[in-house]
């Protein structure tokens, strides 16, 4: 690299972003995958590592309150955004709503996609709070339970969209 | 030097250039040793695979301002090659104008993966599912060379795509307008099969744009046909038989024997390229029964 002004393009390997709604500063190597960031960096293990590449949603994450596969992103791409995990949404120890209904109607066997499908529900009732059942499938299609337990999850999206859950706790 | 050495052990490293040309000064520079880095939802799935390994140097598109934006130019739609899968999906000038690519990219992947994957990575992967769209729309690529910017034909990247270390900048898509006192009438189809109903690789992906004329003839019409690992192509001989005419069970029939013809799947080891070449077929000459033939109070 002879080009001096190309040298200083190099991204920095101090990742500045917000996590659950607090500013961190992180010596990371900026091409570390998020999904490795939040577990192994910051215990933040609720989100959980399954396919790697992109398919299952069981590591879901919002970024700028989309649904982002945190295995997919790495850590470049998150500098100066907010991210929020499973462990972001409750408040104390109250659930988010969400959570609530999905505990209220069983909406989980094993448990392992479920973090990934709350994830996707409160983006999806955040953007959309009266979703067709067309469009929870569509927002729905990229988090995969190997349980298939898909009757309790769509019962637990249906009370959330009654009881509003696309509310915060705030 | 000193400074250099350093940021060549702290590898993988990511370069944010500033434009287009620097990121293709720095492509030249590094050659085999980077790789272009959009939304890498992609080239993510190949390094966790191994059939792609994950480079010193990654090249950083997103850092480039002003490659994300969606407007209307011209008589034309200019997409930034850096536009968001589902930001491409949810833009109202592109769901009025260009419903064909919308559909399509509804059918790409899930909402998550959207969110971060490019229009631009699906361009120059060149098997993505939007590219039957985009040969159906008669789409125009952007490239910036590192000296200046030329526009090509989206058929012309497909046929014989250039190896030049060149950037993808922006898609450009015809907007047709309808003379305002004809009775012609557009429309277009896309079809995607897969294994599952969503969220699924591609088998077989057709898009159809066409044209009719108020006597009910077809004025003009592309057909692509693609999916999987095949590169899409325009089904040239199936658009000639129909050109003129108005569709009727006969020329469908043709339709579907030209199609058959044209339709060259790549090779899959669970999928006959025999299944593949009916489906396209079918998906194809049902798409253009509902459309053309089918009385009009049943099309609604």
């Amino acid at each position: 690299m002879t080009d001096k002004t190309l040298a200083e393009r190099s991204a920095p390997s101090l990742l500045e972003c917000e996590i659950n709604g607090e500013k961190v500063s992180l010596a990371v190597p900026p091409t570390r995958r998020l999904l490795d960031l939040l577990r192994d960096d910051l215990q933040l293990t609720g989100t959980k590592r399954s396919c790697d590449i992109g398919r299952c949603g069981a590591c879901m994450v919002l970024i700028d309150g989309k649904p982002f596969n945190s295995c997919l992103t790495m850590a470049y791409q998150c500098s100066g955004k907010s991210v929020t995990t499973i462990e972001g949404l409750a408040e104390e120890e109250r659930l988010h709503p969400v959570q609530q209904c999905f505990l209220e109607e069983g909406g989980y066997q094993c448990g392992y996609c479920t973090p990934g499908m709350i994830v996707s529900v409160k983006a999806l009732l955040d953007a959309n709070p009266q979703p067709t059942m067309e469009e929870i499938e569509e927002a729905l299609s990229g988090n995969l339970c190997r349980c298939t337990g898909y009757g309790g999850i769509l019962r637990s999206v249906a009370r959330a969209i009654e009881t509003g859950g696309a509310a915060s706790n705030e | 030097m000193a400074m250099e050495q350093k940021e060549i052990l702290r590898r993988p490293s990511v370069w944010q250039p500033r434009d287009p040309a620097e990121a293709v000064r720095l492509k030249e520079a590094f050659g085999p040793d980077a790789v272009y880095v959009a939304g890498s939802t992609l080239l993510r799935t190949q390094w966790e695979a191994g059939t792609a390994v994950m480079p010193p140097h990654l090249i950083d598109l997103a850092s480039i301002p002003g490659l994300a934006g969606i407007a209307e130019q011209d008589g034309e739609l200019v997409v930034g090659s850096l536009a968001r899968l589902d930001d491409c999906r949810a833009h109202p000038a592109l769901a009025d104008k260009a419903p064909l690519l919308v559909e399509a990219i509804k059918q790409i992947a899930g909402r998550s993966v959207r969110n971060q994957a490019t229009i631009g990575g699906n361009v120059v992967y060149r098997v993505g599912d939007a590219m039957p769209a985009l040969l159906a729309l008669d789409a125009r690529l952007d490239w910036h060379d590192g000296t200046g910017s030329r526009t090509e034909d989206v058929s012309e990247w497909l046929r014989a795509p250039s190896a030049a270390p060149r950037v993808l900048t922006a898609i450009r898509l015809p907007i047709a307008e309808d003379a305002p006192t004809s009775n012609a009438r557009r429309t277009f189809a896309y079809h995607k099969v897969g294994r599952r109903e969503a969220f699924t690789p591609s088998l077989v992906t057709v898009a159809i744009a066409a044209a009719s004329a108020a006597d009910g003839s077809i004025a003009d019409i592309r057909i692509a046909a693609g999916g999987g690992q095949t590169v899409p192509k325009r089904m040239t001989r199936a658009e000639d038989a129909l050109l003129g005419k108005a569709p009727d069970a006969r020329l469908l029939a043709a339709v579907h024997e030209a199609i058959l013809e044209d339709y060259v799947p790549a090779p899959d080891p669970f999928a006959a390229d025999s299944y593949r070449k009916k489906t396209a077929a079918n998906l194809v000459v049902a798409a253009l029964w509902k459309t053309f033939c089918r009385p009009a109070e049943a099309r609604g």
